[in-house]
């Protein structure tokens, strides 16, 4: 087949093909970035989304909007500049979200038997939908890092909260306090783990008393709107067509 | 078009295999059995456990068994190795087959990190709940920050029945019992669930429209913003703000149904209390040591002085987990890991008892096939190629006491 033939005679058929190469393509890139993001996010944010008894107030809520907003940043920047399609933050979620759940499901409980109630995967959807929607109502790059990336900061607490408070309620146990969750940290021995590695609770904000979340939350924010910039370019400059030779 | 779907076949099949690989990579690490690679030194120098005591073989899924003993962290720390003033009470089991329901370091329930100081002997209990079948080697493992996990000595033990008896009732300060095996897990489903449908929805939005090929086509020829529809701007808006009002209803929900809420609890516990040991009243000079290679033996030449007021005997050398008893003297009867056991291990060129203000010197042989099991003897491989352990003496009332040797060892191969 020679490249100065045309591969399709009608226009039906070329709606046709379009629409199987839309598929193809979609089904390609939701496991693409779904690996890729799904290792990132592993070299991250690793035990701070593993594990509840790293999930707190202070660095679970700081790191993780951080390092999630990478690959949504960069695939938005695609999406949206070379077709107008306003879905590459959530696209990116979802296919995060599969992997950790494949990733939580059959290794952490199928393999291991740790309690699927004590290494689920974080909730990113919320953040993810705004952005998406932010880019596409705006059609501006600065505006979505500034407005977006402080939504995504700030949903995240409030957005895995009905899924993890249950988990903060406070027991006795041999005369000490502690949340359900330590407590889960505690009885499901991990001996690679172990408990002075967790990073919880660490951090000079203890002027703010108790409402910590809020505050970590906005310097989360503050700091995903730098790293929405950065990756929204190298997604521009991976999106390039430059490297295929055109003919 | 055959070949562009071809090319897009081969590229899907590759992506696949990326998030397979991606998936399947990380599994929190299950296996326990890491005591016989674990450099000779670190398990001969750093915490010596003994006293140990496993309180059951066997046992059924829910029922509890504990495993009590003392460790002495030896004064003579390792340089390479940090000190042990972050440490953690660990269990090395391959994953949650057993729970933890307690751990506690001089009656201390330690379910933190602590500080233990060098030189000093502990008393420590761990509690376990039987949660899976199958037949388990639990070893004591003490992690230690900067130093790595040190893996004590292991027993086996089977447990029977089956995994789906098992529960952990816990009642919460708020007066509530919930099983911990499977709470809030319907909850967490519930959420993950419906954001994911709802991403789905998003996504399928715009995946009902042609997607790449006319939209760049209409992006390249400068028609980008006919791609969007005010039904579009809509439709995105309503997911935003939906978004944003379910967040905040769910939040609000949720601190409705859960008032009491605490921040999770971290922090190093410190004050760790030892065991008030009476000052030895033997002293033992190590004159040499040598460990010869072919014989699996180690040789150690002691000048013993009993400052005491009864008679002593030297029943018991133990390094490492391994314990090397004269038969006449002492005896194990708390079911001690065979493997770990050289009932008759230790030779003693003169072991008649040593009357008070004596001094005698005496050749001491502790050999055994343990030495090669756990591949103690490579301890001459190692960078600082330097022993130590506990030595037991009893005296004629069968009161025993301990003391440590520590030592540079220099091999034989002949
Ligand atoms: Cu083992």
């Amino acid at each position: 087949m020679s490249a100065s033939q045309s591969a399709v005679r009608s226009r039906a058929e070329a709606v046709k093909v379009s629409r199987t190469f839309d598929w193809l393509i979609c089904f390609t890139l939701f496991f693409v970035i779904l690996g890729g993001y799904h290792v990132h996010f592993m070299l991250t944010g690793g035990d701070w989304d593993f594990w509840t008894d790293w999930k707190d107030r202070r660095l679970w809520v700081t790191v993780l909007p951080i390092v999630g907003i990478t690959f949504p940043a960069a695939v938005q920047s695609i999406f949206w500049w070379r077709y107008r399609l306003p879905f590459g933050a959530v696209l990116s979620v979802l296919g995060l979200l599969f992997g950790e759940w494949v990733n939580r499901y059959l290794n952490f409980w199928g393999w291991t038997y740790f309690p699927v109630n004590f290494v689920f995967p974080s909730n990113f959807m919320p953040g993810a939908i705004v952005l998406d929607v932010i880019l596409m109502l705006s059609n501006s790059m600065v505006l979505t890092a500034v407005l977006g990336g402080l939504a995504y900061g700030l949903l995240f607490y409030p957005g895995n909260w009905p899924i993890i408070a249950p988990l903060h309620v406070p027991v006795e146990y041999n005369g000490m306090m502690m949340t359900l969750a330590d407590l889960q940290g505690y009885h499901y021995v991990r001996t690679g783990t172990p408990e002075y590695i967790r990073m919880v609770e660490k951090g000079t904000l203890r002027t703010f008393g108790k409402d910590v979340a809020p505050v970590s939350a906005f310097f989360s924010g503050f700091v995903s709107i730098i790293i929405y910039f950065l990756w929204h370019f190298f997604g521009k400059w991976f999106g390039k067509t430059n490297f295929v030779q055109s003919t | 078009m055959k070949l562009i779907k071809d090319k897009v076949a081969k590229l899907s099949f590759v992506a696949l295999l990326v998030t397979v690989t991606a998936a399947m990579f990380y599994t929190p690490t299950a296996s326990a059995h890491g005591e016989k690679s674990q450099a000779a030194f670190m398990r001969m120098r750093t915490i010596h456990w003994f006293d140990l005591n496993w309180s059951k073989e066997e046992l059924k899924v829910n029922d509890t068994m504990t495993i009590s003993g003392k460790f002495h962290v030896f004064a003579g720390w390792p340089e390479t190795v940090d000190k042990p003033e972050i440490s953690f009470l660990n269990i090395g089991i391959p994953g949650p087959v057993f729970i933890r329901a307690g751990s506690w370091i001089g009656g201390q329930l330690v379910p933190r990190s602590v500080s233990l100081e060098l030189g000093e002997t502990y008393e420590f209990k761990v509690l376990l709940k039987a949660r899976r079948p199958g037949d388990w080697h639990v070893h004591t493992m003490m992690n230690v920050k900067g130093g790595g996990p040190i893996i004590g000595p292991g027993k086996w033990v089977t447990i029977t029945g089956s995994m789906g008896q098992f529960t952990n009732p816990i009642t919460t300060l708020t007066g509530e019992t919930i099983d911990l095996e499977t709470y809030n897990l319907s909850n967490t489903y519930f959420w993950h669930a419906f954001w994911y449908a709802l991403g789905l929805a998003w996504l399928a939005y715009w995946a009902r429209k042609p997607m790449f090929v006319p939209r760049l086509i209409a992006v390249d020829s400068g028609k980008a913003d006919s791609l969007i529809s005010p039904t579009d701007r809509k439709v995105a808006l309503a997911f935003a703000v939906g978004s944003i009002a379910i967040v905040a209803m769910s939040m609000s929900s949720t601190n409705q149904q859960y008032p009491v809420t605490t921040p999770l609890q971290a922090g190093l516990l410190r004050g760790m209390k030892s065991i008030e040991m009476p000052a030895p009243t033997v002293a033992v000079k190590v004159d040499d040591a040598t460990y010869r290679v072919p014989g699996r033996a180690m040789q150690m030449t002691l000048t013993v002085t009993n400052n005491g007021d009864s008679a002593v005997r030297l029943g018991e050398f133990n390094t490492a987990g391994v314990r090397f008893l004269d038969a006449k003297v002492t005896e194990d009867t708390t079911g001690y890991p065979d493997d770990l056991l050289a009932e008759e291990g230790l030779t003693v060129s003169d072991n008649s008892p040593l009357a008070p203000g004596q001094t005698r010197t005496i050749q001491v042989t502790a050999s055994d096939a343990a030495w090669e099991v756990y591949r103690l003897a490579d301890l001459i491989y190692d960078p600082d190629s330097r022993f130590a352990g506990l030595l037991f003496f009893y005296d004629e009332a069968g009161n025993r006491q301990m003391v440590m040797v520590d030592s540079s060892l220099i091999p034989s191969f002949i």
